[in-house]
């Protein structure tokens, strides 16, 4: 080194200086610390909620009501939009609350990470009243909106199951009926029968190199049908559990059999499910409407199923993404904005006029006993196709603890599956080396 | 200022300066300079050194969101033995080997045959060459998705036609990288082929004749007048490729997320996920110091191998 020039020097450290600008940049965003909550609690005045599309436009329709049952109270609902929102809320927490909205709308994958990182950015709920109406929504949900000491921070509004959408012509032409199907081994034993009745076309569409983005909601329902996920509710590791590994060894066993087809990119689903060139989709409860408005002219094709078990006897719900309205606990009308979401989420009425107008799938129990619910679908062949949810959700799921650390997770669990359907590994190699990574990054213990 | 003195008091010419005022005039003089300097140099502190030695303290620290604390050289440990980082550097390292060579041969190429004292329509020519470079980063990942599709896209029909295999570009890791590659190549060969083309328009046509004279044919005159002659504009561009495809981001972002399985995760990607995906930004510094080091050290490197000899 010591024949290096000083100007040669000089002018590497000048190339440094270029890559530290990237460093730099994150440099602005982390110093902050958002431990103050100097909001107040207000019971009247003016508050803003921030959701997303659709559900944004069924929250307004409550305000009416609600505005004339509480006077003095003015709500403002902004439709931020989704994923800006999550970067709004974030921003927002890491600012001690600064510039947040008084109502949020946070997603399951991102409550648990607010609760973890910003530990007294949303208002406890249960001091406002909320436990007593802990019972009111879907089992399973409850775990996912307490924080660690068991104050709740959030009121469950939507939840989706998982069902099984299937082309009943195609399956008829194979002679198999889904809804005999008790477990995932049953579709496999008609796997051939299948393929010869709908040469090319595959019962699940996946993408298997996980690229652009990790496609792995299917092996995550397996996961969740058990009981089980990447995160026990402690916030332990468990993706080496029996469970974990039977879901990802179930994956391959289907792609072994043929019955998974490449599904590349995040949107080519969609173009596979018109050309019916997929004979099922294991889908949450919005795909109901989805699936109906979006392929018109396979009315009558498409019928709806329980999902089969992983094991017999097994459970058949899985409950895979759920939302919540929260208050945010810089607001200085704390007890204004816990009234409009608990008259938003406990009533039935609210909740179901909301579904109606934006789709949103209550999680309140309550809600099921609408006619709306076992109304026939002509497009489903007559079949009440919105009960095959209530059912599953009455019968409960359990709690799925997302944690602070999901996206590492999820990245780390894609990269399993792109292992273990591209190159042929072992589902427990691949899944004990992601859980491996994922402690070393997060320093979380495996269990 | 002066101002405070009564103007009565004041003498009527200044015959004889007085020190005092003589050391505010030169404070004055020395003054302006800085003055002038005062926007860049406040501009730089705020932009640039700020963060610079706030992400230096920052990667001292560990923890997310409101949660943090101080954590030494953790995160550094950590990074040495994080196998992601490596799998980063590694594809970094694969990409950098082959693709700046490729791309800086090929500009070459392109310069000289632009270049030629033959060729018509010079300026049309040089326009085709340049315009990836101005192409938007999210237009050309969106038109190389379509191109790479490996269901219908136009390079695989176009393998499929002529007999040869198609490729799997997003699915198979080697491919993917070489996806990467292509489109690396595509968007940044013009930009070097036009400082090439400005480079060789400086060399004295003497050399060549003199060259001629001696019976040196084009090859010859290649490598003995132009390549010698060129070798502070090659220094140049290889330092500045090689820095650039150290940074690698943007089309491993736009086109595969550093997919499949991690095949083209570069390390800038892993400093974007652990930053803004994660919010760990103690650990995204670390990464960005480590890359700073790794850049200098390369850059110092090829310029002792590559530079003039004094």
């Amino acid at each position: 080194m010591s024949h290096l020039s000083r100007r040669d020097l000089l002018r590497a450290s000048g190339a440094g200086l270029l890559t530290l600008t990237a460093g730099g940049a994150l440099a602005a965003c982390g110093g902050s610390n958002g431990s103050g909550s100097s909001g107040g609690d207000a019971a009247t005045g003016n508050i803003t909620v921030w959701s997303w599309t659709s559900a944004a436009d069924a929250l307004r329709g409550v305000v009416p009501a609600f505005e004339k049952d509480n006077p003095g109270i003015k709500v403002d609902v902004q439709d931020v939009g989704n994923p800006a929102i999550w970067d709004k809320i974030t921003v927002g927490l890491a600012a001690g609350g600064q510039g947040l909205a008084d109502v949020l709308h946070i997603g399951c994958d991102y409550l648990p990470g607010y609760l973890e990182k910003f530990p007294n950015g949303l208002a406890d709920l249960s001091a406002l009243g909320a436990d007593a109406h802990k019972d009111k929504f879907a089992k399973g949900l409850w775990p996912v909106v307490t924080d660690k000491d068991g104050k709740a921070r959030a009121l469950p509004w939507e939840v989706n199951a998982q069902g099984f959408f299937y082309r009943k012509d195609m399956f008829d032409r194979a002679k198999l009926d889904p809804t005999t199907f008790e477990t995932w081994d049953d579709v496999i034993a008609g796997a051939d029968a299948f393929k010869a009745a709908n040469p090319g076309v595959g019962v699940l569409g996946i993408n298997k190199p996980g690229t652009p983005g990790p496609d792995v909601d299917f092996l995550q329902s397996l996961m969740q049908q058990q009981g089980a996920f990447y995160f026990d509710l402690k916030g332990d590791i468990t993706l080496t559990s029996p469970e974990c590994v039977r879901a990802l060894t179930l994956v391959k066993r289907l792609n072994d059999a043929g019955l998974v087809i490449e599904t590349p990119g995040s949107t080519a689903w969609r173009t596979q499910m018109k050309d019916s060139q997929l004979g099922a989709g294991p889908q949450p409860s919005w795909a109901a409407h989805y699936i109906e408005t979006k392929f018109p002219d396979l009315s009558g094709n498409w019928r709806l199923t329980r999902p089969p078990a992983v094991t017999p006897g097994g459970k058949r719900t899985a409950i895979v993404n759920t939302t919540h309205l929260a208050v945010a606990a810089s607001s200085p009308r704390r007890t204004a904005a816990w009234k409009f979401v608990e008259y938003a989420l406990t009533r039935a009425d609210s909740v179901n006029a909301m579904f109606k107008a934006g789709s949103v799938f209550p999680a309140l129990t309550a809600a099921y006993q609408d006619p709306i619910y076992s109304e026939p679908s002509a497009y489903y062949g007559g079949q009440p196709v919105l009960k095959t949810f209530t059912d599953l959700l009455s019968e409960g799921g359990d709690a799925t603890n997302y944690s602070g650390d999901y996206a590492r997770a999820l990245k780390l669990v894609s990269d399993a599956q792109t292992k273990v359907l591209v190159k042929g590994g072992d589902p427990a190699e691949a899944l004990q080396e992601a859980a491996k990574q994922l402690a070393q990054q997060t320093g979380r213990k495996i269990k | 200022m002066t101002a405070a003195a009564p103007p009565v008091t004041r003498p009527a010419a200044p015959a004889a300066v007085r020190p005092a005022a003589v050391r505010r005039a030169r404070l004055r003089r020395r003054a302006v300079p800085y003055l002038l300097l005062a926007p860049a140099l406040i501009l730089f502190g705020v932009f640039k050194a700020y963060p610079i030695i706030s992400s230096m303290l920052l990667s001292l620290t560990a923890g997310s969101g409101s949660v943090t604390h101080s954590a030494g050289l953790s995160n550094y440990q950590r990074l040495l033995h994080d196998p992601l980082f490596w799998t980063a550097l590694g594809n970094t390292a694969r990409i950098l080997v082959v693709q700046v060579p490729v791309m800086l041969a090929l500009a070459l190429l392109l310069a000289v045959g632009l270049n030629a004292a033959f060729v018509r329509w010079r300026t049309v020519w040089r326009l085709g060459v340049f315009m990836p470079t101005v192409t938007g980063l999210v237009a050309t990942g969106i038109l190389f998705s379509f191109l790479l599709n490996t269901k219908d896209g136009a390079v695989n029909n176009l393998l499929d036609s002529i007999g040869l295999p198609t490729v799997d570009w997003f699915g198979d890791g080697f491919w993917a990288r070489m996806a990467v590659v292509l489109v690396l190549t595509w968007h940044y060969t013009g930009y070097n082929a036009v400082i090439y083309l400005a480079g060789l328009q400086g060399i004295p046509k003497e050399l060549y004749e003199a060259a001629m004279v001696d019976g040196a044919g084009p090859v010859r005159r290649f490598r003995s007048v132009t390549l010698p002659a060129l070798r502070p504009v090659l220094l140049f561009t290889v330092v500045l490729s090689t820095i650039g495809t150290l940074q690698l981001f943007d089309e491993p972002y736009v086109l595969t997320r550093g997919g499949p399985d991690n095949a083209t995760l570069t390390v800038s990607m892993y400093l974007y996920d652990n930053g803004f995906r994660y919010f760990d930004f103690g650990y995204a510094s670390a990464i960005a110091y480590a890359l700073t080091l790794l850049v200098s050290v390369l850059g110092a490197a090829q310029m002792r191998l590559m530079g003039e000899r004094e």
